[in-house]
C-alpha cells in the first residue's frame, strides 16, 4: 500500500480505537491506569513514527514490513514504559500491543476496503470514517486523561523528622516522605491504590504491613529494626522497588514476605538491597516476579519461592548467604535467570539440604536456569525429593 | 435506465461490478459485442502463453480490494502459500484462476442481463444526458473500448514473415522478437522454450519493475503529485511510464543468460534475415485510433493533449460532465488521469469516481 499521509494517520488511528477502548476495559476491571498509559503511548508512537519515519522513507509499504515495524515499535512502547515509569505485566502489555497489532492488520488488510471502496486507491484515506475515529480515538484518551487526573490519589508529604508509628493508611494516597522523614513502630497499609515513596521505617512488629489490599505500590523505602519481617505482604499485590531493608540482627525474619496473593495478579520486587533476616524474599503461593535486588548475609536462604509459587527469579545478586542462595520449593516454578549466586557458606547444622548450595530444587518443583553465575559455593546446585532442575544446554557453572 | 457502459470487456466488466453495489442489473445498460468480458483477454494471453497475471492479488475485478484472489487461492490449495506470497508482493493469480474469477462474477453479477450487443458509433450530449445511437438517453455513461488496435511498425507492415505477439503463431527456428514490454520478454523465453534461436530488437533497454507503473501511482499518494503536473509535463511523465517493462527476477533472466552462452539469444539494432518476425510491439496509442472517441472529440471540441483526452482525475471528461451528468473514460483512454489505466486497478479506480459521481449526482 502506497498510504498518504492523512490514509496513514487515518487508518492507524482507527486501527487503534479498539485497542484505546479495550485499554479503558482493561483498566476498569483491574482498577490500575498501565492499559490506559499503555494505550497512550502506542498511540503516541505510532503517531510520531508515523510522521517523522515512515511517511517520508516509505513510499510503498509492502504487506511483510508490518511485521518488523511492529516489533520496533514494541520495542520502543516498552523503553517508553519503562522510562516514564509505566509499571506493568510484562506479559499483559505486549498482549496488548499483540492484539492491536493483529486488529490492525485485519482491518488494514480486510475490513477497510470492504468499508471504502478506494480505501488502496485513496492510500488508506477512510473519509468521514476516519475522521470521526481519529477524533474519537483522542476523546476516548482525553477522556481516561481526565479520569485518571479526577481520580488521583491525594498526595500527603511526611515532613523530615521521626514520627511515632504505627502509622496507618486507611485511604488511596501517595505518602511521599520528605529528605530525612522517618516512622518510628511502623506503617500498616489498609487501602487499595496506596504509594509510599522515600519513607524510612524503623522498628514496628513489621517494618511496613502489607494486608487484603490492592496495587500498593513501595518506591525507596528503607525498613531497619523490624522485630519480624521487614514488609510483610499478606492477600495483597504490591510492587516494590528500590528499597533498602536492614535486617542484621533478626534472626527470624524476612527481609520482605510475600504469601497468599496468587489471586491478586503479578507482584513484583525489583531494585532493593537486603542484608541479613532468615530469608531475603520469600513468596508462598504467590506469582511475584524478583528482579535486580542484592541479598547479603542471610542465615535461612537468599530467595526462596515457595509453596505453589511462579515467578521469575532474575539478574539478582546474592551473596555469602547461609545454606541456600536461592531456594524453589514445595511444588513451586521458577525462572532463574542471569542470577549472580556468590559464597554461599554450608550450615554448621549438617542438614545435607543446607550443605551450601547455590540454587536448590525441592519438592516436585521445577527450576528452569537459564545464564547465572554460581561461584563459589560448596554445591553449585541440587535437586531433591521429585524436583527439577533443567538448565541451558550450553552453559557451564562453576 | 440511466447508466451506461460502452464496452464489454474486461474495463467495462470491472466498472459493471463496481455499480452493482448501487444498482439492479436492469438498471443499467451494457453496450458491448461481446458477452463474454474476459474474451479479447484469453485470446491475447493464449497467443503470447502467458500463464501467469503480472498483477497480483488485488488485480480482480470486484469493486474492493478484499478478498482478493490470494484468498481464494489459499481457499482453494488450502495451503497459506499465497497469502504469504501476497504479503511479500510474490503473489500473481494464474491466468486460469483469474479468467476462473471473472466467469464466476459473470455468473453471479446479472451481466447477462445488462448487456445489449451492440457496437455503439457515436455518443451524442443531449440535455441531461448522452444519446448513443438509436439506444436512447443516458444520464451517466463510462466508455470503456479497450484497446483501438494492435500495432505493428510501419516497416514491418507488409513483410509476410512478421506477426504480432497477440495473434495465433507457432515458433520458427530463428526469430527475431521486437519490442521490449512483458509480451516481448514472454516471447523470448517462450520461443527459447520451443528451441529457436532469438534476436532481440529494441529501442531502448526495458525497464524492470513488478507492475506497470511504479506502486505509487497505484494510490492518491503518487497520483495526487501526477495531477498537479501540468499538460507538457504529464505528457513527459506519461511518456516515461508507460516505456515498456517487465518484472525483475530470476525466471526472466536466468533462461536468457543461459541462452546467451549459448549463443541462442542476442539483442540487435534492426530486424535481419529470421524466419519469423513477432512484433511485440502492444497497441495503437491515441484516441485518433479509436472512431467513437474520435467523433467525440471533433463533435464537442473536447481537450486533448498530444493524443490523450485530457480529463478531470477521476476519469470524467470535465467538458461534459457537471452535478447531472457524467461522461466517463475507463480503459487505457483514461491514462491521462490514472497512468496504469489498462490495468485492472486502473479499471476499478475509474469506477469508483463513476460511482462517487451517480451517488453524488443531483437527480439520480
Amino acid at each position: 500500500m502506497s498510504y498518504t499521509l492523512r490514509g496513514r494517520l487515518e487508518s492507524r488511528l482507527a486501527a487503534l480505537l479498539p485497542v484505546v477502548v479495550a485499554a479503558c476495559v482493561l483498566a476498569a476491571a483491574e482498577h490500575r491506569w498501565w492499559p490506559v498509559e499503555a494505550a497512550g503511548l502506542m498511540v503516541g508512537v505510532a503517531l510520531a513514527l508515523d510522521v517523522q519515519a515512515y511517511h517520508p522513507l516509505l513510499r510503498y509499504q509492502p504487506g511483510w514490513a508490518a511485521v518488523p515495524l511492529g516489533l520496533a515499535e514494541l520495542g520502543i512502547v516498552l523503553l517508553l514504559m519503562r522510562a516514564a515509569g509505566v509499571v506493568a505485566p510484562l506479559g499483559q502489555a505486549i498482549a496488548l500491543f499483540a492484539a492491536g497489532w493483529l486488529a490492525a492488520q485485519l482491518l488494514g488488510h480486510a475490513c477497510f476496503p470492504l468499508l471504502r471502496l478506494g480505501y488502496a486507491e485513496d492510500g488508506g484515506e477512510l473519509g468521514r470514517f476516519g475522521a470521526a475515529a481519529a477524533i474519537s480515538v483522542g476523546v476516548v484518551l482525553a477522556a481516561a486523561g481526565a479520569t485518571a487526573y479526577a481520580l488521583r490519589p491525594p498526595v500527603v508529604h511526611l515532613a523530615a523528622g521521626v514520627h511515632q508509628g504505627p502509622l496507618v493508611i486507611s485511604r488511596r494516597e501517595v505518602l511521599v516522605g520528605e529528605p530525612g522523614a522517618v516512622v518510628r513502630g511502623g506503617i500498616v497499609v489498609r487501602a487499595s491504590g496506596v504509594t509510599v515513596k522515600n519513607v524510612s521505617v524503623i522498628g514496628g512488629a513489621n517494618g511496613i504491613t502489607v494486608e487484603g489490599v490492592r496495587r500498593t505500590v513501595l518506591d525507596g523505602v528503607s525498613v531497619s529494626g523490624a522485630k519480624l519481617d521487614g514488609i510483610h505482604v499478606r492477600l495483597a499485590g504490591v510492587t516494590i522497588k528500590n528499597c533498602t531493608i536492614d535486617m542484621l540482627g533478626n534472626e527470624l525474619g524476612q527481609a520482605i514476605d510475600i504469601s497468599f496473593n496468587m489471586n491478586m495478579g503479578m507482584s513484583m520486587v525489583e531494585g532493593c538491597t537486603i542484608v541479613g533476616g532468615m530469608q531475603g524474599i520469600t513468596t508462598h503461593s504467590s506469582m511475584t516476579d524478583i528482579v535486580h535486588n542484592t541479598i547479603t548475609r542471610t542465615t535461612l536462604q537468599g530467595i526462596s519461592v515457595t509453596e505453589m509459587s511462579m515467578g521469575m527469579v532474575m539478574d539478582n545478586e546474592i551473596r555469602d548467604a547461609l545454606g541456600v542462595g536461592i531456594y524453589c520449593n514445595d511444588r513451586s516454578m521458577c525462572m532463574i535467570e542471569r542470577n549472580t549466586v556468590l559464597d554461599t557458606r554450608a550450615d554448621p547444622s549438617g542438614d545435607p539440604s543446607r550443605r551450601g548450595i547455590g540454587v536448590l530444587s525441592s519438592f516436585q518443583s521445577q527450576a528452569d536456569l537459564w545464564e547465572n553465575q554460581l561461584g563459589e559455593n560448596p554445591v553449585a546446585f541440587s535437586s531433591v525429593i521429585d524436583s527439577e532442575i533443567r538448565r541451558d544446554r550450553d552453559f557451564s557453572y562453576r | 435506465m440511466r447508466v451506461a457502459v460502452v464496452g464489454s470487456g474486461l474495463a467495462g466488466f470491472t466498472a459493471y461490478q463496481s455499480l452493482r453495489r448501487i444498482l439492479r442489473p436492469e438498471e443499467i445498460a451494457v453496450f458491448g459485442t461481446d458477452d463474454d468480458p474476459a474474451a479479447t483477454f484469453r485470446q491475447r494471453a493464449t497467443a503470447i502463453r502467458q500463464r501467469e497475471m503480472r498483477s497480483e492479488s488485488d488485480g480482480h475485478c470486484r469493486p474492493t480490494s478484499f478478498p482478493g484472489l490470494s484468498v481464494r487461492s489459499a481457499l482453494g490449495r488450502r495451503s497459506p502459500a499465497p497469502l504469504i506470497g501476497s504479503l511479500l508482493d510474490r503473489y500473481h493469480p494464474t491466468v486460469e484462476e483469474f479468467l476462473a474469477h471473472v466467469e464466476r462474477l459473470r455468473e453471479r453479477s446479472g451481466w447477462e442481463r445488462s448487456l445489449h450487443p451492440a457496437r455503439i458509433e457515436r455518443i451524442r450530449a443531449v440535455d441531461g444526458g448522452f444519446e448513443l445511437d438509436a439506444h436512447g438517453a443516458f444520464r451517466h455513461v463510462l466508455i470503456a473500448t479497450g484497446h483501438p488496435g494492435l500495432h505493428v511498425p510501419d516497416e514491418l507492415r507488409l513483410d509476410p514473415r512478421a506477426v504480432h505477439a497477440y495473434e495465433p503463431h507457432d515458433y520458427a527456428s530463428t526469430v527475431t522478437v521486437v519490442g521490449a514490454g512483458l509480451a516481448a520478454a514472454t516471447e523470448w523465453l517462450n520461443a527459447l522454450a520451443a528451441g529457436a534461436e532469438v534476436v532481440s530488437v529494441r529501442r531502448r533497454e526495458p525497464v524492470r519493475r513488478p507492475l506497470n507503473v511504479p506502486r505509487e501511482l497505484f494510490s492518491r499518494r503518487g497520483l495526487a503529485a501526477f495531477h498537479r503536473l501540468s499538460a507538457g509535463e504529464r505528457v513527459e511523465r506519461l511518456r516515461a511510464l508507460l516505456a515498456p517493462s517487465y518484472p525483475p527476477g530470476r525466471r526472466w533472466d536466468e533462461p536468457l543468460a543461459l541462452a546467451q552462452m549459448e549463443d541462442r539469444f542476442r539483442i540487435e539494432s534492426s530486424v535481419n534475415g529470421t524466419e519469423q518476425v513477432i512484433c511485440a510491439t502492444g497497441f495503437r496509442q491515441g484516441f485518433r485510433h479509436d472512431p467513437l472517441l474520435a467523433r467525440l472529440v471533433d463533435e464537442n471540441g473536447l481537450e486533448t493533449v498530444d493524443g490523450w483526452i485530457a480529463l478531470a482525475p477521476d476519469g470524467s471528461v470535465p467538458a461534459l460532465s457537471d452535478g447531472t451528468r457524467t461522461l466517463a473514460l475507463g480503459g487505457v483512454s483514461a491514462q491521462w488521469a490514472f497512468p496504469a489505466a489498462d490495468t485492472l486497478a486502473g479499471a476499478k479506480y475509474v469506477a469508483h469516481g463513476f460511482l462517487r459521481r451517480i451517488e453524488s449526482c443531483r437527480t439520480r
